[in-house]
């Protein structure tokens, strides 16, 4: 099986750090930002198989990332898991209309995260499958 | 009635005395002897003397009758005890009798009716205060307060309803509530007529209006006024305006929001990296180490962030003790700059300070003054790039009685668009937040502490690229006071 990417997005750097080695230890490749501007770049270039990314970021918030990633072709699809410290930050509304596999609230767990992850995945390759 | 009583004495007289001398012809005609001895002419003079006798009782009776009669109508008129005392004849006796018992019937209704005018009277005036009172108090109120009748008619509104509305009650009386309202208002009108239909004791609801000032939220309660027909007759609308409340509310929610925000993240490091120690997946000693070192750091932040938010909390609530004496601007920095001088060693920043020859004592308190110090230079330090260079000045201005210190930084700058909120709560320059750490609560306080408990003023110079000037200036001590602290 070939290794998956994983975009992660936070402007917490010991977020990211965290994160990172979490999914790295479990054979992910990881790549980072820390603002939605410059992963919103990063996910156009490396297209990665999934986006982990906190709501509230300088320069691009979350929800914005998520929206310019829905109008981009090569983005599109991309499934999003958003990290965010505001409880009720987005709507059901908000979450279907963006296609946001997962909300987690922060403080959050790394393994609960992979989980979250990998099941994310799955349901997507079964999805492509059918 | 007197002349009436005259006219009936003098025309009884000219009976009585018609009589009398009709007997008297009778006894002449015949003579007495002979009209004896006729029955018939005998009884003819009978009959006449007694006719003028019983017509002079008749007339005397009368004009007594027609005296109590004017006596009764005297009382009347003058509203005195209607009782009469009686003459000694039996039928006048009789006569008045039966007219007292009648009157005194009438007195006892004619007292009631009386007293129930006095109480109408006293009623209707204590009404009318009670109308006076009630319109004093619905026009004193800020709320604006409608009352229109079953016609939906205007029949009173305040001054704070006339310049809701934009109408002048005098000239808006009687007017239909649907004509006087412009139709941006027209929800209220809606909801008037919803109330009148519902028939329910109140209808509420919040409405917003627009004007120059901006948009405006009320909460609008309208009651019905019921008849004894319950029918409705009228309604009164009140319009409280929630627009601060609202916006206090809101900066409520923010704040929490913001608190909550600001706690989790230091929390989520916390939580993340102990997870990661718990379960092994730190591989050596120097990951774990930088685990350890990653909790520590965020502990202390999270300390401080708590300590800041229960400062300004404190600050704002005026619950925070203080304690104010003459200080010594000089000796509080140079005490500051022996804690910051070794940051700014480390990130190779050049500090300069510029003492005053001159008196610089402030009447303040201590240890929030230096909290001040410290946190514009430790800003300074941390927002300007290594080989830079942060000056603190101080400068007295004995004419104005203030003194006031400024710490310029050679660092990255404040966009002009954000400069205003830099000040603000929980407010990070967008483009400078990646440079350094902060919890957005740092220059909050400095305001605080200076404004709230000074009495003094902060203000920030600053271009992007060329460096920032944050100052404070407070009130000087007065020179009577040379004890330096």
């Amino acid at each position: 099986m070939a290794t998956k990417k994983v975009l992660v997005a936070d402007d917490e750097v010991h977020i990211i750090h965290v994160v990172a080695i979490k999914l790295r230890n479990n054979g992910y490749e990881v790549i980072t930002a820390d603002n939605g501007a410059e992963a919103f770049a990063l996910a156009c270039e490396e297209k990665p198989d999934i986006v982990v990314t906190d709501y509230q970021m300088p320069r691009m918030t979350g929800l914005e990332l998520v929206e310019r990633l829905r109008q981009c072709e090569q983005t599109k699809d991309v499934p999003v898991i958003m990290l965010t410290a505001r409880n009720f930050a987005i709507s059901q509304q908000q979450q279907e209309e963006l296609q946001i596999s997962e909300c987690i609230s922060k403080p959050f767990s790394p393994k609960e995260l992979l989980g979250n992850i990998e099941d994310v995945l799955h349901q997507q390759a079964v999805n492509q499958a059918i | 009635m007197k002349l009436g009583r005259n006219l009936y004495a003098i025309v009884t007289g000219i009976v009585a005395f018609s009589l009398l001398a009709a007997g008297l012809a009778e006894c002449q005609q015949s003579g007495i002897a002979a009209a004896w001895q006729n029955g018939r002419g005998a009884l003819r003079i009978i009959t006449y003397y007694a006719g003028a006798v019983g017509v002079i009782w008749l007339g005397w009776c009368w004009v007594r009758l027609a005296r109590a009669i004017t006596s009764i109508a005297r009382r009347l008129r003058t509203e005195q005890a209607p009782h009469f005392e009686s003459e000694a004849n039996p039928v006048i006796n009789e006569l008045t009798g039966a007219i007292n018992y009648c009157l005194e019937g009438d007195s006892k209704l004619i007292g009631q009716l009386q007293e129930q005018v006095k109480d109408l009277q006293i009623q209707t005036q204590l009404s009318e205060r009670q109308k006076r009172n009630t319109e004093a108090i619905i026009y004193s109120l800020r709320d604006a307060v409608i009352v229109v009748d079953e016609f939906d008619r205007l029949l009173m509104a305040n001054e704070a309803a006339g310049r809701l509305f934009n109408f002048d009650f005098k000239s808006a009386r009687h007017k239909a509530v649907g004509e006087l309202i412009d139709a941006s208002k027209s929800e209220f009108v809606d909801l008037m007529r919803q109330s009148r239909q519902s028939k329910v004791e109140a209808k509420r609801c919040q409405l917003e209006f627009t004007d120059e000032a901006g948009p405006k939220t009320f909460d609008c309660i309208v009651s019905c006024v019921h008849d004894q027909n319950q029918a409705v007759c009228g309604l009164v609308a009140v319009l409280h305006d929630v627009t601060r409340e609202k916006e206090i509310s809101r900066m409520k929610n923010d704040f929490v929001s913001h608190v909550s925000h600001e706690l989790k993240t230091p929390l989520a490091s916390i939580t993340a990296y102990s997870e990661m120690l718990v379960d092994g997946e730190a591989d050596d000693d120097q990951t774990r180490k930088e685990f350890y070192s990653v909790i520590q750091n965020q502990a202390t932040r999270l300390n401080r962030l708590i300590e800041d938010i229960l400062n300004i909390s404190r600050i704002e609530s005026g619950l925070t003790k203080i304690e104010k004496k003459p200080v010594s601007l000089t000796i509080l920095i140079e005490e500051q700059l022996q804690m910051i001088r070794n940051y700014a060693e480390e990130k190779n920043i050049e500090v300069v300070t510029q003492k005053p020859i001159v008196y610089d004592q402030v009447y303040a308190d201590k240890d929030m003054i230096s909290q001040v110090i410290v946190n514009l230079l430790s800003n300074a330090v941390k927002y300007t790039p290594s080989g830079g260079t942060v000056k603190v000045e101080i400068v007295v201005d004995e004419i104005a009685r203030v003194a006031q210190v400024t710490v310029t930084d050679t660092g990255v700058g404040i966009p002009r668009d954000e400069i205003e909120h830099v000040f603000d709560k929980f407010y990070r320059v967008g483009a400078n937040k990646s440079q350094a750490k902060g919890t957005g609560l740092g220059l909050n306080l400095v305001k605080q502490i200076i404004e709230k408990v000074h009495g003094g003023r902060v203000f920030v110079v600053s271009e992007p690229g060329v460096g920032s000037t944050f100052g404070f200036e407070v009130p000087l001590a007065t020179r009577g006071a040379v004890k330096v602290v």
